[in-house]
């Protein structure tokens, strides 16, 4: 049944597209910050990804690590040392601010690493797993797994930890919050860097599935942006379930309107919802 | 004399070119419920939220402990032990009451005594028991103001500051909401209480002081102000 076959795509495409989107989403939610950066990140952390395998041969899987605490540490510096001076403005400085970072750190980026499409070629790949007629891309499917088990791990963090509960704190009543001794700052450098992090992440994780240049951070942040509003802003659920949404679009879309149509498809359908649900599928929560 | 808990003096703050406070003198002693009143615009948010460090001291001195806080971030003030419940409860409305309670104790990492206060404040107000589970915001207008000191009390303070315990709130809510700080003060926590209902803020506290204008017009026993003609003409809507 080729029904199956595309229903397992979008299912594997979908846990990379949530995992792109839940940082963006958390950021969006708790700063009103219309992150423009989070491309960049994921490409860099893409870069992470693929300069680990070449140079060092560490499994990009293993690098999610390492690009998780470097775009992670990259967003905290970012946040604390430039855009906290703006946070409190209205949503189009921040988006103007996080558009020229992102315009500088997409030109260093070109710069450092040329305009090349690059991509993790694994040397041993974990083939492909057929059932019946189903064929799985072992290597994207493991990718979505590990998607899955970081957006649960930041759920957890933001449900049980007192640093969740801080940032939903801040994220609702900034001054009742610093009443309860909470540092909004760096309550804001952490969610960024939270969002970094996912972001590094994810871009580790799709080194393997897709090539990458330094121009892919648009489309990525584009892809983000629907997920995040089809979920429900500042929702780490939301963003999981936007996430295969998207992947379930673009899967099925590719095969009735053709692969070009897939984002104008998933845009329609974000027109569509904010007619009918403007808050999105899961609405406004705790995070 | 013991020393004061809270010392105040000639304090002025104010919000850009708009100098609210005057010179404010006042003192609260060790496990004393002490009342502010005054009609709208007298400026007794605005010395609570310069208390708590929501907004800056422009001159004078705040002691609290014998140690200056005057100017100090809201961070230090808490952890000092000063702790400021704001008008309109202000709780974190999608979180649960349990999180709200919990993040009022967000500076403490003692957790099996946080899981204590806890029990305590369920025990206090038991309709919060029953809410535990249920987002905040969509607790009754009393049971909120019930949860925003309960979340006040866990961080545990020795000075607890309300800010209109009774606003917007039937009697029979106040009542019980008055037994439940009657109880809390037993314990020793000491209260400013800022309140426009006079007679309920009389009831509750021992001493009264009366804001003007951003100064301080009469200070002293709640049952002297109440007898005070003046105070009743203006504030108790008596004579």
């Amino acid at each position: 049944m080729i029904f199956f076959q595309y229903l397992v795509n979008g299912l594997i495409l979908g846990g990379l597209y949530a995992c792109i989107a839940t940082g963006f989403s958390l950021v969006w939610g708790v700063l009103s910050i219309i992150n423009i950066l989070h491309g960049s990140f994921i490409v860099l952390g893409a870069y992470i990804g693929i300069f680990s395998y070449t140079m060092l041969g560490i499994h990009p899987f293993v690098s999610v690590i390492t690009a998780g605490i470097v775009l992670g540490a990259l967003g905290y510096v970012v946040q604390l040392g430039i855009i906290n001076r703006v946070v409190a403005q209205s949503v189009l400085v921040t988006l103007i601010l996080t558009f020229g970072l992102e315009l500088m750190m997409n030109n260093a980026m070109l710069v450092a690493f040329t305009a090349d499409y690059r991509k993790v070629i694994l040397e041993k790949s974990l083939g492909v797993l057929e059932i019946g007629n189903v064929f799985i891309a072992m290597d994207r499917a493991v990718a979505t797994v590990i998607a899955f088990v970081l957006i649960f791990l930041l759920w957890l963090l933001m449900r049980l930890t007192s640093i969740g509960r801080a940032i939903v704190a801040v994220r609702f009543d900034r001054e009742a919050a610093s009443l309860m001794g909470i540092d909004v700052k760096k309550t804001y450098a952490i969610t960024f860097a939270l969002g970094g992090a996912m972001a590094g992440a994810a871009g580790s994780l799709m080194s393997v599935s897709f090539p990458i240049s330094p121009l892919s951070g648009p489309l990525f942040l584009s892809k983000a942006f629907v997920i995040c509003i089809l979920g429900g802003v500042g929702s780490v659920p939301g963003a999981a379930l936007g996430g295969l949404i998207f992947g379930m679009l673009e899967s099925f879309g590719a095969v009735f309107f053709g692969a070009e149509y897939a984002l104008t498809l998933a845009f329609i359908v974000l027109i569509i919802l904010l007619l009918v649900r403007p808050h999105g599928l899961l609405g406004v929560k705790g995070f | 004399m013991t020393k004061p808990l809270l010392n105040v003096t000639n304090l002025t703050s104010g919000y850009g070119d708009i100098q609210v406070l005057w010179g404010i003198d006042f003192d609260i002693a060790e496990g004393e419920a002490v009342c502010l009143v005054g009609s709208n615009g007298a400026g007794k948010s605005t010395l609570l939220r310069t208390l708590s460090g929501l907004l800056p001291a422009r001159t004078g001195e705040i002691q609290f402990r014998g140690e200056s806080i005057a100017n100090d971030t809201p961070k230090h003030i808490l952890s000092a032990g000063i702790v400021h419940v704001p008008e309109g409860r202000r709780l974190f409305g999608p979180m649960s009451v349990i999180d709200n309670l919990l993040t009022g104790a967000y500076l403490r990492s003692d957790k099996a005594a946080i899981r204590q206060d806890l029990e305590q404040m369920m025990e206090l107000f038991p309709i919060l028991a029953e809410r535990r589970h249920q987002a905040a915001g969509t607790l009754s207008g009393g049971e909120q103001q019930m949860c925003a000191i309960a979340r006040g009390i866990m961080s545990r303070p020795k000075l607890l500051m309300i800010d209109e315990l009774s606003l917007g709130l039937a009697p029979k809510v106040v009542d019980s909401l008055g037994e439940a700080l009657r109880r809390i003060q037993q314990q020793g926590l000491s209260m400013l209480l800022v309140e426009q209902d006079v007679v309920t803020a009389f009831e509750l506290t021992t001493r009264g002081i009366v804001l003007d204008s951003g100064r301080v017009k009469i200070i002293g026993p709640t049952s002297e102000l109440s007898e005070n003609p003046m105070v009743q003409q203006a504030y108790m809507g008596l004579m």
